[in-house]
């Protein structure tokens, strides 16, 4: 065999592995789409009177959210019997429901129905240009709280419920009770609370800052509280480029505590490898006693071991502070370019009637929002909750709300914090910038 | 009878160039177009804005860490695994006898999934994982780091674990090469009395020098491209500080800048084209027969 063949055969031999490596690649960034499109319904079976004029609306909906009261399988056919109208599911997967909705309303593909948060459907999906206002709605009128469904002083989506998540200091009850501690009132109490509970052998706080949005609890709360007593009408004027969020002293104390906090050692020690996943089994086995958290990881909690007792404070940044309220989420939104706007809008009809509205705040034990919808027995956390908080107007929405940007910036400058690349100034100075750049670049006057 | 010489037509290219054309060229053309944009999630008119997204690049702090931690990611791992690869070929190329089963050992990294590799390597690398439990067993206590959280050398780590995973790959292709070159020469080396250092240097570097190429020419496209290990291990933090161009394209989508974010990708291709094209023609010039 010659080597003029052999260097051929090498080549070629090259050249093939190159291209299964490209392969591979073009394999892995298609992945993704491929299931984004796959839709998770189940065929389109007749069932049932069909009268010949079967419609079939589509409702996209996060995979994450499949055990969403509004997909129930028994809703779902209760109301394609009363209707002859089927609801089918598209599944999107969780991390890219953003991206693949974005691309869906971009090219006019859009599904009739979406379940997505109202909160974030104004940042990541132009709340005014896609979708339907719903004022003029029949069930509108009897909701209890609009402002949960509402922007732009449009009603633009549809919940059964006006149980916002609620944001503050998860904490073990019968550590608490074991110790003899009190809820702590303010920022040197709790700091005592740490130094306690340390000294029984128990890590006092659980910071899981591998998920960065982990270290936004802390702060969003302490802010929104500051601004609301302090300065009602702050994150108007950030959003408006007459204020800074440097400007405010006391939002880089509300950063420096969080950070102390780490800093006397009441944390777990790795807390920038430690994520979010790992805070149930925490709490199941005991190792820590508190977490800035949602009230989400509660349910979470009770659902795996309803033995462990856990309650929320509100973040003790300030004397006797408010407890965060995260904006609801959840809601179903109807896009303006629907080609079944009209059934669309009987399935909300449909989902707002007594009847339904009443079986699904029942199942999900949640506080509900049509007048003529009894809010059943709620679990033991949520009643403290409701009692300590919402019924003497002790809550306040945290800065997400306000928030028509972006945050995940934020998010890494806060990680950074715990990183050593910033001090809480540095962090406020830092967003700002990408503060005020992403407002530029989104339009918004004043930037 | 008359027997045409060319066994295909070129006409036969149509279909392939067709698919190509729509599937790549078209694509990469509207990118660069969308490049010099103002193209937003929220914009009813894209607007022409000439190369105020490129000005961007080189004015934004993280997205100069970013180029920067993409340039020592990508000489650390084409240093790192051409020359591991090259030591493991020649080593693996000797008569052992557990040669095939090492070959195989050293190879299978490269097959799992980058996703597996995070999985096993992010506990390890953990403050109090194996690695630093490792140096502290043997008395290196000092060695000790925050592998994946200290934001001044968390990029070296990801460039670590990527020679981890494709030195293999690597090797591979080196030991094709190797297999090529005949015996005859080394027997006339040693008889001449060249010594096996003299005769790596003489006969093995320079009848290798086509894998080198292909080698060198996979690592540094494949470095400037990183994306998968950073996002999987890190996410691009902590911070920012582990960011690459790859990751940074993603946040720039995620933040609604599609606009920039396209440019981010032209600027990436055409690094990638002004640093390999002259490479590749540098280095096969240097190329001999045998």
């Amino acid at each position: 065999m010659n080597g003029k063949m052999k260097k051929i055969a090498t080549g070629v031999l090259a050249g093939v592995m190159t291209l299964t490596l490209a392969a591979c690649g073009n394999g892995n960034s298609g992945s993704g789409n491929a299931s984004a499109t796959d839709s998770g319904g189940n065929g389109n079976s007749g069932s049932g009177g069909s009268s010949g004029k079967k419609v079939t609306i589509e409702l996209a909906i996060s995979k994450s959210s499949q055990d969403s009261a509004f997909v129930a399988q028994d809703v779902l056919d209760e109301f394609e019997q009363k209707t002859n109208i089927k609801v089918n599911l598209q599944l999107l997967p969780a991390e890219q429901t953003a991206t693949v909705l974005q691309t869906k309303l971009a090219v006019d593909e859009v599904p009739d129905l979406i379940q997505y948060n109202l909160a974030s459907a104004t940042t990541d999906l132009n709340l005014e240009r896609n979708f339907e206002i719903l004022d003029n709605e029949p069930w509108v009128s009897r909701l209890l709280n609009k402002d949960v469904l509402s922007a732009y002083d449009h009603v633009y989506s549809f919940h059964y419920s006006q149980d916002t998540g609620m944001q503050g200091v998860v904490y073990n009850k019968d550590i608490f009770k074991d110790l003899g501690l009190e809820i702590p009132k303010n920022y040197e109490e709790f700091l005592a609370v740490c130094e306690k509970i340390k000294a029984s052998g128990i890590t006092p706080v659980f910071m899981p800052f591998k998920d960065n949005w982990a270290a936004n609890i802390w702060p969003a709360a302490a802010f929104a509280d500051w601004a609301a007593k302090n300065e009602p009408s702050l994150f108007e004027d950030i959003n408006a480029g007459r204020k800074k969020w440097s400007d405010v002293p006391e939002f880089a104390t509300f950063l420096e505590q969080q950070y102390e906090v780490y800093k006397k050692g009441y944390t777990n020690t790795d807390i920038l490898s430690d994520s979010y996943d790992m805070a149930v089994g925490k709490f199941l086995n005991k190792e820590t006693a508190m977490m800035f958290m949602g009230d989400w990881l509660i349910v979470n909690v009770a659902e795996k071991d309803p033995n462990v007792h856990l309650g929320l404070f509100a973040i003790p940044s300030s004397e006797d502070a408010n407890l965060g309220a995260s904006p609801l989420g959840g809601q179903l939104f109807i896009p303006k370019k629907a080609k079944h706007m009209a059934e669309a809008k009987q399935f909300l009809e449909f989902l707002a009637t007594k009847e339904v509205a009443q079986k699904m705040v029942d199942s999900q034990g949640s506080v509900s929002n049509f007048s003529d919808v009894t809010t059943p027995k709620l679990p033991e956390y949520k009643q403290e909750i409701v009692d300590q908080y919402i019924t003497p107007k002790k809550t306040t929405l945290t800065t997400d709300a306000y928030m028509i940007v972006d945050r995940s910036e934020l998010y890494r400058l806060l990680q950074d914090e715990f990183a050593g690349g910033l001090d809480a100034a540095g962090v406020l100075k830092a967003w700002d910038e990408k503060f005020s750049q992403l407002m530029k670049d989104k339009g918004v006057e004043g930037f | 009878m008359k027997i045409s010489k060319k066994l295909y037509s070129y006409y036969l290219i149509w279909p392939a160039l067709l698919i190509y054309s729509i599937f790549f060229v078209l694509p990469a053309l509207a990118g660069l177009y969308y490049s010099f944009t103002d193209w937003r999630l929220d914009r009813e008119a894209i607007k022409f804005i000439g190369w105020d997204n490129f000005e961007r690049i080189f004015t934004d702090r993280t997205l100069l860490l970013a180029i920067k931690n993409t340039a020592i990611f990508a000489v650390v791992t084409v240093i790192g695994k051409n020359l591991l690869g090259i030591a493991l070929a020649v080593g693996l190329n000797m008569r052992l006898k557990t040669r095939n089963l090492l070959r195989a050992i050293f190879y299978s990294p490269s097959i799992l999934s980058v996703l597996v590799i995070s999985i096993v390597f992010t506990p390890m690398l953990r403050s109090d994982g194996t690695i630093n439990r490792i140096f502290e067993a043997v008395g290196l206590p000092s060695l000790s780091q925050a592998w994946l959280t200290n934001p001044a050398i968390v990029i070296w780590t990801v460039a670590f674990v990527s020679i981890w995973q494709h030195t293999g790959f690597q090797m591979a292709i080196y030991l094709a090469g190797l297999q090529s070159i005949s015996k005859e020469y080394y027997e006339a080396a040693t008889i001449d009395g060249a010594g096996s250092w003299r005769s790596f240097r003489s006969i093995t570097i320079p009848l290798l020098l086509p894998a080198i190429n292909i080698n060198l020419m996979l690592t540094l496209i494949g470095g400037l491209k990183v994306f998968s290990e950073v996002f999987v291990l890190t996410g691009g933090g902590p911070g920012n500080a582990s960011q690459v161009v790859g990751t940074i394209i993603l946040r720039s989508f995620g933040e609604g800048s599609w606009g920039l974010g396209t440019a981010v990708n032209t600027l990436l291709f055409a690094a990638v084209t002004i640093i390999a094209i002259p490479l590749l023609i540098f280095m096969r010039r240097k190329e001999v027969s045998e």
